[in-house]
Formats: structure tokens, sequence, C-alpha cells
């Protein structure tokens, strides 16, 4: 009978811890979170949500956003966009979420994107954005990332610091994305008085020698590089081993001092890599800098890099949105208050990130960094660019 | 010049790519899908034994990983056979290369998870040789490439010809039940066939993680290998080495000459003009096409 007195008890223990985390769960705030962590550019993108997860770890610790923790579901999409779209179907219809954060390739986010403005899901993006976000901004789609059209006219500008004139190459793989940064590059650098010239490549290359050496054979002043960070590792090498020995940019679509670190052994040389990055580095001495290498600290993420800056960052505005929201947010409600984010990210971008009904990217901030002692270290100021000075194709 | 020592180098890697497919094939009739993910994975440890030793690159972290990589990949290929294939003698042999195509699968896999995608160059030998006087050089890497090609398949040559093991080889390559019932032990060529293609494969892998970079996107090279290994005929070692250089050259040349974004295509349509005109490829044996 006692036996029975006992597992009778556990049971009604066990039931009634079971209830509070219902109850629990049922006040957190449900989000998902999809990105890429098992297909080609998941080097660049699992850092994006270590970064992320991060951010709301700490938040949840700290009590959460308007008395509510938040819950965040995760998915990988593989960088296929048929998985995207499942799993985002999955966290709206089974996980009940209010938003959708992350995503991973641009070729990705579109089929999401259009699937959520059908059941009037908001979602917000990093790294990676797509045009839907500028002005005229569709609406349910934010983007705190990098646009390739705005990132080669950052750059495009950025490289007068570097040398005053002469013929700028740029590389890139034949995408959709790397094209437009081309593009957009090519535009600004002649306006500024520089010639271009540009090497394509094909996206599954492994082996970037006779197109290092295509480039090297160009005479360039100064070479960049639009592509992800394991192209940039593969091409420094084999620039230096094609002959070139000029400044070289690495534009910071993934990349990060990893890249840096990685190109530089292989090339035998870190001498004249730079880098644009719309994101500050973990060596600049920011507050929020110093709030996230804490909680790297704390929650046992080791060596965290500007790609984990990139996804602290979304967690900011995450935070920011929900708390406009208010404590009963819904979908529609969450879109509403995205509109309304004005968030001062501590120094890890050159600026406030500011969103309007009309403009869900907001103006951009962009550094030049040096490569230098092992470290990426800035090289002058911010540049802030309010939307694209030439239209997109 | 620089662009002749770069086919040869990158030539040479394909053809220690093909000459591992060639060897599986000579001893099973199985084309091995998962060589270029076999060559990674290799590459991959190689460049992680490295840090066994500390944190740089020193003589013994270099000894390190050559030992550790070699005896690895070696181990690994036979454990592949015994573990794998050796349950699928007698059965066609497309299960064995769908096999193939689920252990690509796993292998890709196994990068996501325990290198998390990361991609990492093998810094070795970047030092330069020889500087052109227009800019351009060759490298210690070039070199050795070539070099390292030209040692594997001498000793490939040395191996079939002049030794006892390598002669039953071949005799179980031609006539696996003649073999058999003459006491040659089936189950040790297979085995010995599959971790010397997949010391091949990971030997291959190091040699272009060194010219260029690993990452999960570079088991592509398994293609071009696969390529060279069907211009040159897959039953031909001496077709692996040509067919090489051809597919190396034909990707520098499209790149260089014709369009960068062509570089990729070209090899293939030269695989498909070949296997038009002679289906058992440029070297090899006249059989009866029975491939997947």
């Amino acid at each position: 009978m006692s036996r029975l007195r006992g597992i009778g008890a556990a049971f009604a223990v066990f039931a009634a811890a079971w209830a509070a985390t219902a109850s629990a769960n049922a006040q957190d705030y449900k989000i998902g979170y999809i990105t890429d962590l098992s297909g080609p550019l998941a080097g660049s993108y699992t850092p994006t949500w270590q970064g992320f997860e991060l951010y709301v770890k700490a938040l949840n610790d700290r009590g959460g956003v308007n008395g509510r923790k938040i819950n965040v579901t995760i998915d990988d999409d593989g960088l296929r966009a048929d998985r995207a779209v499942a799993a985002a179907k999955k966290q709206v219809e089974s996980n009940e979420v209010l938003g959708i954060f992350g995503l991973s390739l641009s070729s990705t986010q579109a089929p999401v994107i259009a699937e959520m403005q059908k059941v009037g899901v908001p979602v917000a993006s990093t790294f990676s954005a797509i045009l839907d976000a500028l002005p005229p901004a569709k609406p349910n789609y934010f983007s705190t990332g990098v646009t390739f059209e705005v990132a080669g006219e950052a750059i495009g500008v950025l490289q007068k610091q570097i040398v005053p004139s002469g013929k700028v190459v740029g590389i890139t793989f034949d995408s959709v994305g790397g094209r437009a940064a081309n593009l957009h590059n090519k535009l600004t650098v002649e306006k500024e008085g520089y010639t271009w010239d540009e090497v394509l490549f094909p996206v599954r290359t492994a082996d970037f020698t006779p197109f290092a050496q295509t480039a090297a054979g160009m005479k360039p002043a100064m070479i960049v590089g639009h592509y992800g960070a394991e192209q940039n590792i593969g091409i420094i090498a084999a620039l230096r081993a094609a002959g070139y020995t000029g400044p070289y940019i690495i534009a910071a679509y993934g990349a990060s001092e990893d890249t840096a670190r990685q190109a530089a052994a292989q090339a035998g040389s870190g001498e004249n890599i730079y880098m644009v990055s719309r994101y500050a580095v973990p060596t600049d001495n920011a507050a929020g800098m110093a709030d996230l290498l804490a909680a790297a600290k704390k929650y046992g993420v080791a060596n965290p890099t500007s790609m984990h800056v990139t996804g602290w960052v979304l967690g900011m505005f995450a935070e920011q949105a929900l708390k406009n929201c208010g404590a009963d947010c819904t979908r529609e409600g969450l879109e509403k208050a995205m509109q309304t984010v004005k968030l001062d990210t501590k120094g890890l971008t050159g600026g406030p990130i500011e969103m309007s009904a009309d403009n869900h990217y907001g103006p951009t901030f962009w550094r030049l960094y040096h490569w230098e002692n092992d470290k990426f270290v800035g090289v002058g100021d911010w540049l802030k660019k309010t939307g694209l000075e030439f239209p997109a194709k | 010049m620089e662009l002749l020592v770069s086919i040869l180098a990158l030539g040479s890697t394909y053809a220690l790519l093909a000459a591992g497919i060639v060897i599986i094939y000579k001893a099973s009739r199985v084309i091995n899908f998962a060589h270029g993910e076999l060559a990674i994975v290799g590459a991959y440890v190689f460049h992680s034994a490295g840090f066994l030793t500390g944190t740089t690159l020193t003589a013994l972290s270099l000894a390190t990983s050559i030992v550790v990589a070699a005896a690895a990949s070696a181990f690994f290929g036979v454990a592949i056979y015994l573990a794998l294939m050796r349950r699928l003698l007698g059965r066609p042999t497309f299960v064995a290369a769908m096999v193939t195509i689920g252990l690509a699968i796993i292998l890709k896999a196994a990068i996501v998870v325990i290198w998390n995608s990361r991609s990492v160059g093998i810094p070795i030998g970047r030092q330069a040789v020889y500087n052109f006087a227009g800019g351009g050089r060759i490298t210690w890497i070039d070199v050795i490439s070539v070099l390292t090609c030209v040692a594997a398949f001498t000793a490939l040559a040395i191996f079939f010809q002049l030794t006892r093991l390598g002669r039953q080889f071949r005799g179980a390559a031609e006539n696996p039940l003649l073999a058999a019932q003459r006491q040659v032990n089936i189950n040790l060529i297979l085995a010995i066939a599959w971790g010397v293609a997949v010391f091949s494969a990971a030997l291959a892998g190091v040699l272009f993680g060194s010219r260029s970079m690993l990452s999960p996107q570079s088991t592509i090279i398994g293609l071009s290998g696969l390529t060279a290994a069907l211009v040159g005929g897959l039953d031909s070692l001496r077709g692996a080495a040509i067919g090489g250089v051809l597919v190396a050259a034909a990707t520098y040349l499209t790149a260089r000459l014709i369009s960068p974004t062509l570089a990729e295509t070209v090899p293939f349509l030269i695989l498909l003009a070949v296997m038009s005109w002679r289906p058992w490829g440029l070297f090899g044996t006249v059989e009866e096409i029975n491939r997947v």
C-alpha cells in the first residue's frame, strides 16, 4: 500500500512539474529560426545562429521580454529552398510561431517570404538580405543583414581609402547575388574614376587557380571578392601564387576573422588583406561586444567571430520587436512592431538600426578593416548608406 | 609556362583520384561514387592531425599529419570493404555502386558534424620555387603534387607488374572465379584494393587542400576524378594519369582562353565525346559495358 502511495506521490509531483512547465511554455513568446546548419554554407550560418541563440539565452536569464521568455524553434534548411519552405510551414502550423528569423542564402528566402506573406507571418533575415526589404518595402519581410547591391556600393566608396586610382577587378561566382554585388561595385568605382574588370567563375568551383591567374593578368590595382568565406581562402592563396600581391578586399558575406586567418596561412602572407563589414569585429572596443563576449564565456561558445555578431544583433532586433509588440503579441502585431524598431546596437554596427513602414532595411553602416597581427583593425570611420545610389536590376 | 605547371599540378591530383577509382573498378567492377568525399575527409583528418602536437605548423606536426592520415585512410578503406562491400560480393554491381552513393552522403554529413563545415586550408608548400618575370610563380606544392603523382604511379606499376600479390590482383581482376579456385585470397585482394584506393584519394585530397582549400563543397573534385577515370578508361592506370591531365587542361584552358564560367562544363563535354567514340575510354579494355 505504501509502495502504491509512493508511486502515486511521484506521479503527482511529475504531473505538477509537467503542468508547471506546460504553463510556463504557454507564456513564452514562440518564434522560429531557420538556417543552413548542414549544407554547403553551414560554416557561415552556424555561428550566426549561435550568436542569435546566445542573445536569447542571456535575455531569458534576465527574465525575457515583457515578463515572458522567448522559446525558439530551430530548423535546418540545408541551403535548400524546398526544405526552408517546409520548415517555415511546420513552424507556423505546428509550433505556432509569431515570426521567423534567420534564413539562409537569398535564393532560399524568396519562397519562404512568399509563403509567409500568405499567412501574415513576419520574417526577419540576417547575414543575407534581398531587395524586398528596401523601399518600397514589401510586407512581412525585414532584414538586419547584408544586401549585395548595397554592399557593392559601400565597398566601391570605401576602396578609395586603399588605392586612390587604377583598375579594380571584381571576382565573383556566377550567381544572382554575386552579379548584383559586382554590378553595383562597378558602377560606384567607375563613378569614382577607377576602371573596372571582372572575373566570374562557376558556383561549384573548388580549384581557383585559373580564375586567379586571369584576374592577376588584368594587372589590377585592387581586387574585391564577392562570395562566401570559403572562396576567399582559395582565391587569396591562388592570387598570391599567380603573382598578385596588391590589396584584396573580402566582402563580408559570411566571412570573418577566421576567413582572413585561414587565407593568410594558406597564402603564406596576411599582407594587403582587407574586409568591408556591416558589423563590428570581436576585437572592436564596443559596449555591445563586451556583452557578447561575456555571454559567450558564460554559455561556452568558443572564439566568437563577427558572424556571431550578426546573429546577436538579430537577437537584439527580435527583443525590441517583441517588446514593442507587447505582452499580447500577435503575428500582425509583431509585423507592425518590427516597423517601429529603433535599435541602438551598442557599437556592434556603425549606427542604429531603424525600420519604418516603407523601409524594412533602414540606413546601414559599413567599415573597412585591415588584417594586422592576426586581427582586423578598423580603417577610418563607418560609412553611412541610406539606400541604393544606382537602381537595382 | 605558369599555366602548364598549374595544369600538371592539378592534373596530378585528378590522376591520383582517378587511380583510386580505377583500382577499385579493376578489382571489383564497382564504380566508387564516394571517392571525392573520401579524399576530402582524408584531407580534413590530415589537417586536424596537425594540431595534435600543437597549434603551429612544425616538422613534427607535419610528420604526425602524414602518418595519421596515411594510416587512417588505408585502414578506413579496408574497413569499408570489410563492413560494407564484402557483403555485396556476387550481387549486381549497381547495388555496390548505390552503396557508395550512400557512403558519400554519410561522409559529407561527417564533415558537417565533425568539422562544422569549416573551410580550412592546408598551409604547406606555398613558398616559391621559381618566380616568373611577369609575376606568378611555381610553388613547392606544385612540384610536390607532380612528384607525388609520379612516385605513386611508379609504385603502383611496380606492385602490379613485379610483385606476387600484384599478379594475383591482376588475375583476380580478370577472372575472380578462376583466381579463387587457384587459392588466391579474393577478400585480401579486395581489401587491399580499397585500402590503396582510399589512401590515394586522401593523398589527392591533401594535395588539393594545399593548393586550394577544404570545405564540404570541395568534395566536387570526386567528379573530376571520375571524369578522368572514364576518359582514360576505367581499368587503365595509364589512362587515369592521362585522363587527369586532360581534365585539368580542359578546365584551365577553357577558363583562361574561352570563358571562366564554362571551365567546369567543358571536361564533361570531352567526357561525352570520348564516351560516344570509345565507351571504354581512351586506354580502357574493350569489354561488355555494364556500368551504372
